[in-house]
């Protein structure tokens, strides 16, 4: 399966609207002028202008607020939106007062890696919740009771959605990677090349 | 519909196809050959070859959600959901919307039932492995007492497996191996580097046990037959599911559909839904099928001397339960009450991944759509001290991790960003696809649930059996053995058990051949029981289901079957 969607974050999507209301309710997702203009931010801090374009020149933001809206169940995006919250909280209270847009580049980092271990802490103990151990073959199995599966961590859903956006993007596949629409042909081994970027597909 | 004159010599032939699929091509393919008017009755719409591929020149970018299904296709789709692949973006128009063509499940017995009503049916999005079975499966049956005993041995096929490669183009290496019988092929395609490793330590470390590289469905070496078709070599763009416009793959479109026309015996009708065998109860035959228009809803009669059911394994076998006469009161060819029991599938989701240190400066090219394959070892040759009869292969290989492992890491910014466009480490995986046995119990039945053209939805009753459960429990830590000895670091097993019975999209069964009318519903021409004129040679016929996957099997029964049904009616038996 290709994509960077990780298994929480299939789960979050498998278990998307199983109904017609709750389709209606996730259709009807938008970001506040102020969150689109962050999302885009966070994006471009995550996968920068270098060399290659960042995030921003991909589309990454747009493309973030269209998969929550498209793929996501209307819990999965408040939780993301209430990650934002958190995000402008945090910066205010360590930044004196200041919105994340507003802080320095160092600030606007070093949170973010708050919220990247923030977000790691939550996703192991999803995992946890998420297995049983089956009485019967001592496996670990996936708990597939009527809990509904939480959520996936903000931060962690943005970098993966992030790194799609940007990495199956034309900017990303053409100059971030090696793209080769035809290869025409199979060769098992080959020696890699000086500055040898990574295959697109 | 009641015709009479004229109307109805328009709609006679001489061969009626149902289906347009793998099977369904070659049975339109070889009676067209021999001479017969056919006509192929197809429930979906049309696609044509190379014009009717809509996504397949599309790039990554060009789809919205880059793949990923959205909501409202999850709600929609919500069989093909189970696959976590057949409902992307780039293909999930050649499957079915499962909303729209609903199917039920007893609690706790569900079947995965992932379709494709159109022209090819799923010809066009198949997996295109192609392995020949092995002497022993056609002996599996009478060798353990499960199911009954199969009519045909391996010899009865293997001219027809011959026949079959030499036209679809089967490229694969020959490994002189029982097993896995080798066939007539195009040169196999390159094991990369890290896949070469783990077949030669596979062989040191476990007494020469084979690896080799899958046997597939894609042409390397094209021969006149298949360029003749307009086909060309495979373009290793990993694209197939989507329609190949280059035909490198086969499929009914690229192989048996231009052949079939190029006789000028073939017509071929769309969006009729077969329901329905007629069978003259005075003349002890058939005479020919009933059919509605998916769109119109108007009914159609079509006539003719034989009838080639290639609907697929669930839906040839939904015809004949809905085909009842005095003579066949019960469903055709069901004096047995084996039609619709007896499902099989592969069972799979189970086997290991682990990651390989070394060669890091070697990378590949191309995208290869195909893996390697580990043919069965157990209950084997000498290995025997098993807890489960039968056997199971695995199909992997080996990959560099893309810019996709950046979501399970820590990190962002520049440097981030030139890790991922970066090779990452060699990862490898081994998944298992082990046999399941014919069970009775395993089946569908008629529901009380019409459809929207008011026929009957089928209702599954199904699930994998204690052997197949038992069996899984090697799968795994064989592949983990496997991958320690070969010298893999990180191994992790897996065992998904929460899929169920058709999630290997290889459903077999509900129509078996056999040696006897008491116990099976075709006899071994694939001839229906009672209705000889009526040939069966899709998935619906499968007396046992092997561990190898089944396609190539169906082509060669249907060719077989094609060229028994022509002698006989040329004898004038039928």
């Amino acid at each position: 399966m290709g994509g960077a969607l990780s298994a929480p974050t299939m789960i979050a999507m498998l278990e998307g609207c199983k109904s017609n209301t709750a389709t209606e309710a996730a259709n009807s997702f938008a970001l506040s002028t102020d969150y689109k203009g962050l999302v885009a931010e966070i994006a471009e801090i995550i996968i920068p202008k270098t060399t290659t374009p960042g995030a921003k020149e991909a589309g990454v933001g747009p493309f973030v607020e269209m998969m929550l809206k498209d793929c996501y169940k209307p819990s999965q995006q408040e939780h993301f939106v209430k990650g934002l919250d958190a995000l402008e909280e945090e910066s205010k209270k360590a930044n004196g007062g200041k919105k994340f847009l507003e802080s320095t580049s160092a600030q606007q980092t070093a949170l973010l890696k708050k919220f990247e271990m923030m977000s790691n802490e939550e996703a192991k103990k999803i995992e946890t919740a998420k297995k049983v151990l089956d009485a019967e073959t001592g496996l670990a199995k996936e708990n597939k009771g009527k809990v509904e599966t939480p959520p996936t961590p903000f931060f962690k859903l943005m970098k993966e959605l992030t790194l799609l956006g940007y990495f199956t993007s034309e900017i990303g596949c053409k100059q971030a990677l090696a793209y080769v629409e035809v290869p025409g042909k199979y060769e098992g081994c080959v020696k890699m090349t000086p500055g040898q970027k990574a295959w697109a597909l | 519909m009641n015709i009479q004159g004229k109307e109805k010599e328009k709609m006679t032939y001489d061969a009626i196809v149902v289906g347009s699929g793998i099977s369904g091509g070659w049975a339109a393919k070889e009676l067209c050959e021999k001479g017969l008017k056919v006509l192929m009755i197809e429930r979906g719409r049309d696609i044509k070859h190379v014009e009717g591929y809509d996504t397949a020149m599309k790039n990554p970018w060009d789809f919205p959600h880059r793949g990923n299904m959205d909501s409202m296709a999850r709600e929609q789709y919500w069989a093909s959901v189970r696959t976590g692949y057949t409902g992307r973006e780039e293909h999930r128009h050649m499957f079915e919307n499962d909303k729209e063509n609903p199917y039920l499940e007893k609690k706790d017995r569900g079947f995965d039932w992932i379709r494709g009503y159109h022209v090819g049916g799923r010809s066009l999005m198949w997996g295109r492995q192609s392995y020949r079975w092995n002497e022993r499966d056609f002996m599996a049956n009478l060798e353990d007492g499960h199911g009954v005993d199969w009519p045909i041995r391996y010899k009865d096929l293997a001219p027809w497996y011959s026949y079959v490669e030499n036209f679809i183009g089967v490229s694969g290496t020959k490994d002189g191996l029982d097993v896995l019988p080798d066939g007539d092929f195009q040169p196999g395609m390159e094991m990369n580097c890290v896949e070469k490793e783990f077949k030669a330590r596979t062989a040191k470390k476990f007494g020469g046990r084979a690896v080799t590289i899958g046997r597939t469905a894609h042409l390397t070496a094209p021969t006149k037959i298949q360029t003749d078709l307009g086909r060309a070599s495979c373009q290793f763009r990993n694209a197939c599911m989507r329609g190949c416009p280059y035909g490198g793959y086969f499929s009914t479109q690229s192989g048996t559909l231009p052949a079939a026309n190029k006789t000028g015996n073939l017509t071929l009708t769309t969006d009729k839904i077969v329901h329905q065998v007629i069978f003259d109860d005075e003349k002890g035959k058939a005479v020919g099928v009933k059919a509605i228009d998916q769109n119109t809803k108007e009914e159609y009669e079509y006539f003719a001397k034989i009838i080639f059911l290639n609907a697929s394994a669930i839906n040839s076998t939904w015809i004949m339960m809905q085909s009842k006469s005095k003579t066949h009161a019960n469903g055709l060819g069901n004096d047995s009450d084996q039609l619709g029991r007896n499902i099989m599938d592969h069972h799979l989701a189970v086997g290991a991944s682990g990651t390989f240190e070394g060669m890091e400066d070697m990378y590949y090219y191309g995208r290869r759509a195909n893996g390697i394959y580990v043919p069965r070892f157990a209950n084997w040759g000498s290995d025997k001290k098993r807890d489960f009869v039968r056997g199971f292969g695995y199909q992997g290989g080996a990959s560099r991790a893309s810019w996709s492992r950046g979501g399970q890491m820590d990190g962002f910014g520049a440097d981030f960003k030139e890790e991922m466009t970066q090779l990452g480490p060699w990862s490898f995986n081994i998944g298992g696809f082990g046999e399941t046995l014919p069970d009775a119990n395993n089946r569908f039945t008629l529901s009380d649930q019409k459809d929207k053209w008011g026929l009957p939805v089928v209702q599954f009753d199904a699930g994998w059996g204690e052997n197949a459960l038992k069996m899984r429990v090697a799968m795994m830590n064989e592949a983990a053995e496997m991958l320690d000895a070969a010298g893999m670091k990180n191994i992790n097993t897996y065992d998904d058990r929460s899929k169920n019975p058709g999630i290997g999209i290889h459903e077999m069964g509900t129509a078996r051949m056999g040696r006897d009318a008491k116990t099976s519903v075709l006899n071994g021409n694939n001839q229906v029981w009672g209705a000889s004129n009526v040939f069966v040679t899709d998935g619906a016929a499968m007396t046992s289901a092997s561990c190898v996957n089944p396609s190539l099997t169906y082509m060669a029964l249907t060719a077989r079957a094609a060229d028994f049904a022509v002698s006989e009616l040329k004898k004038m038996n039928l």
